[in-house]
């Protein structure tokens, strides 16, 4: 992918600065929360509070139950936003998060002692070895961990404030999958900054269709395949964008999808069908000859996968494309609410 | 927390790692899905997120390399070390077992024990290393040709203890010493040594044994290396000046080789006893790969017994000739029942002064029966209830009920897929092919249908399942 050099060397601190921003509007939220207006009821609080093991980690119930308040409000006890929720659907939110986990990460962001044992005895190792796996090095992989534990220490200082990301873990999730996320984001930042030159290599195929399509055809070419996406579901667009732009295998997409590897050859197949037969209407409709239109999707269907790989590549990079945009943000960059 | 993510935002590690996980709602993953294929970096993002198996490989593999890198230096010189010694421990607990054989005519009398000058000198390291020299010299076929236990003979009527030290000692201390070979050392060199000084009075060597006692009057055991008092003492007992054996010398015998069932993959922990005309007998079990090894046993005829569990026992006559170390190859069939084979063999010859390694037998083919309980590994990792073989197809039936197929004699597996309801609880062979003769004609009272079917399934709900070829059933 093309990334403009700009915003390479802010990446790090726009994020922490966001995720600062963010987290010290959801104290102000907090604060406006009157004990009145508490969601948690005291009996259910103290048995979560049990639950998680949350003395071990030094956090007293009324800072656990905090942590349960934050986190229902934010994602809204997993509802839709706009629908209120129930008492029960409360409990049930409350119940099925990952307790331990979350009290050790509460206690870990507000740097109590016993936390962070546990949270090293139980995670250090795996973490290391998650950043190898993913950096595929062990010293970059160290390198990574020990940036990131750095981060979890809450090092970085806000406002005079010590801050640790650990505090945006809401328990939903594993805390090895947080830590495995945020790891990932992580090294995606440090891939851009290492892999930009290659990616340049990217281009090259762009530029032969490029010469095989005329230009005008391309551009017809790209608000079709635009038109033709938009239309297609999220899982279709996201298979297609994993299996042709990002050249993942059918293995690798349905692990990410959890579902078996045929089901995700299927959804390709019809995916990529459908994309090619739409476009062909739409370029006809656009008064290409059924021939010239097939052409400039190759006719061989084995060149079918090719071209549209070529031509997802080119409407990604082109000026209608959202791209410019995202590159302009950062990848951690969070929605402040 | 917001999950429609517009231009420009982009979710955070915890709603990454929700998705990741299959935690978030499906209107969240809706949207997780629809960011993601827009934003090629959180895509990138996710699929970092996968755990990569061959990654591990890659990443684990340089931390290994360097650990043995390190031990390298101290590693390769203890190694040596270790090969030294073993040379010396075999050579010496040769002569001990051939000594403590009661049926040795010869005797030893203490009075004419005595140390010869040349082998009382002060104790070097130096020197030490030129005896291990000579020892590795003297007896190469312990150190190199991987049948220590040629030069190993042990006697039958030994002591219990004794033989099941022996037959102890050549896994663990071998892997340390970096040895491929069977070459025992440590406890049989521990004993080795205790049995020279507290034995020895009741020993006979013969004129070879003889003669290379003196060649190497070296240390006695792998401990005593470790001290240089010990090695001295012990150096007192080395040079044994012995009688010569009078009358017809009896060397030792012993048999080894490798079980393996019909395909032939290495039956581990199978046991396999030698029982001798009286009654005798020595048993051991075969090691991870299939091998087992008895020596120390006195020339002559012995029934040699394989059994493991799901196997059928096999049992082989087996002549062994003095010095002689017999290899055997049993193959065992799958299942309960046990078959005998009976192989006649001449009377025992002796042959006084021969150590040749012969191939005395290989394992006789049982005719092939079915059978039931043979454990195997299917891929569903679960222990397997049952197993029945027809052929090459084998089937067999895991705790959950789930069925799985090989067609190639038990080394691929494939899951059967259920036709029936429930759980399976039962897989056998028809009576027709579950009788001991495969060549049975088919039986008349089946009726057509299962005419032809070979297996047999129940489920938990009572129903019976037939099927000829294992993946296509019917109910009956």
């Amino acid at each position: 992918m093309d990334i403009p050099p700009a915003n390479i060397n802010q990446t790090e601190p726009s994020g922490a600065e966001d995720c600062t921003a963010s987290v010290a509007k959801g104290a102000a939220v907090e604060m406006e929360l009157g004990p009145e207006s508490r969601l948690l009821p005291e009996m259910l609080g103290e048995e979560l509070w049990q639950a998680a093991g949350a003395e071990l980690v030094e956090l007293s119930k009324a800072e656990f139950a905090e942590a349960l308040e934050t986190i229902g409000a934010k994602d809204n006890f997993g509802l839709d936003p706009g629908k209120q929720a129930n008492e029960r659907q409360r409990e049930t939110f409350w119940r099925a998060l990952h307790l331990e986990e979350l009290a050790i990460a509460r206690g870990c962001a507000l740097g109590r002692e016993s936390a962070w044992r546990r949270f090293l005895a139980q995670y250090r190792e795996q973490l290391t070895g998650a950043a190898v796996e993913m950096t595929g090095s062990v010293t970059l992989g160290e390198e990574l961990a020990s940036a990131l534990y750095s981060e979890l220490f809450g090092l970085t200082e806000r406002e005079g404030k010590r801050w640790s990301p650990l505090l945006r873990y809401s328990g939903r999730g594993s805390l090895m999958g947080w830590l495995r996320a945020i790891l990932a984001q992580r090294r995606v930042n440090q891939y851009r900054k290492i892999g930009r030159e290659t990616e340049l290599g990217e281009i090259e195929p762009a530029a032969r269709v490029s010469e095989q399509i005329e230009l005008k055809q391309l551009e017809d070419l790209r608000a079709a395949i635009k038109m033709t996406l938009s239309a297609a579901s999220a899982e279709e667009r996201f298979v297609l964008s994993a299996y042709y732009l990002d050249q993942h295998t059918l293995h690798e997409i349905s692990r990410v999808l959890r579902v078996h590897e045929a089901t995700v050859s299927r959804k390709l197949k019809r995916a990529t069908e459908h994309l090619r037969k739409e476009l062909l209407r739409t370029l006809r409709e656009r008064g290409l000859s059924r021939r010239a239109a097939e052409e400039a999707l190759g006719i061989d269907p084995r060149d079918v996968d090719i071209n549209l790989r070529r031509l997802l590549q080119e409407s990604e990079g082109g000026p209608n494309s959202n791209k410019a945009d995202l590159d302009k943000g950062d990848l951690h960059k969070e929605r402040q609410e | 927390m917001n999950w429609n993510f517009q231009l420009g935002i982009h979710p955070d590690a915890d709603q990454l790692s929700v998705f990741v996980e299959g935690a978030a709602t499906s209107r969240e993953h809706e949207r997780m899905l629809a960011h993601l294929a827009e934003c090629a970096e959180c895509r990138k993002a996710v699929f970092f997120m996968q755990p990569q198996e061959e990654m591990q490989a890659v990443a684990r593999e340089p931390v290994k390399g360097w650990i043995w890198g390190r031990l390298l230096p101290v590693g390769l010189p203890a190694a040596a070390l270790a090969c030294g010694l073993v040379a010396v421990m075999v050579h010496i607990w040769n002569r001990d077992s051939a000594l403590r054989n009661p049926q040795q005519v010869a005797s030893l009398r203490k009075s004419e024990v005595h140390l010869p000058p040349t082998t009382v000198a002060p104790s070097t390291d130096s020197e030490t290393v030129q005896r291990f020299g000579t020892a590795r010299g003297a007896a190469p076929a312990s150190n190199l040709s991987g049948h220590a236990n040629l030069s190993l003979p042990k006697s039958l009527n030994m002591p219990e203890s004794s033989g099941q030290a022996a037959a102890k000692v050549a896994a663990p201390e071998t892997t340390a010493a970096g040895l491929s070979a069977n070459a025992p050392v440590g406890r049989a060199g521990g004993s080795a040594g205790g049995a020279i000084g507290g034995i020895s009075p009741e020993l006979s060597l013969n004129g070879r044994n003889f003669a290379k006692l003196q060649q190497i009057p070296a240390p006695s055991s792998a401990q005593d290396a470790a001290s240089q008092n010990d090695l001295a003492k012990k150096k007192d007992l080395g040079g044994l000046m012995i009688e010569q054996a009078s009358g017809q010398d009896k060397a030792l015998a012993g048999v080894s080789g490798r079980i393996t069932d019909r395909t032939g993959a290495a039956i581990s922990g199978a046991s396999v006893s030698v029982r001798d005309a009286i009654g005798n007998t020595r048993q051991t079990t075969t090691s991870a790969d299939g091998s087992f090894n008895l020596t120390g046993l006195p020339a002559g005829r012995y029934e040699l017994t394989a059994t493991a569990i799901g196997f059928k026992t096999t049992e082989q006559s087996i002549e062994l000739n003095p010095s002689q170390l017999a290899m055997m190859e049993p193959v065992l069939d799958v299942g309960t029942v046990s078959g005998t084979v009976e192989v006649a063999s001449a009377a025992a010859q002796l042959q006084t002064e021969s150590a040749n390694v012969g191939q005395v037998s290989t394992g006789q083919v049982v005719a092939e029966i079915p059978g039931v309980g043979r454990d195997v590994g299917v891929p569903s990792g679960l222990p397997v209830t049952a197993t029945v073989s027809h052929g090459k197809r084998f089937i067999s039936l895991d705790n959950a009920g789930n069925l799985f197929l090989s067609r190639n004699g038990a080394k691929k597996w494939k899951k059967i897929n259920a036709q029936w309801a429930g759980k399976a609880v039962r897989i056998e062979l028809t009576p027709a092919y579950s009788s001991e003769a495969p060549a049975k004609p088919k039986n008349e009272t089946l009726g057509k249908a299962s005419e032809a079917a070979v297996f047999l399934l129940t489920t938990d709900s009572g129903t019976v399942w037939t099927s000829k070829d294992g993946a296509h059933w019917r109910q009956q």
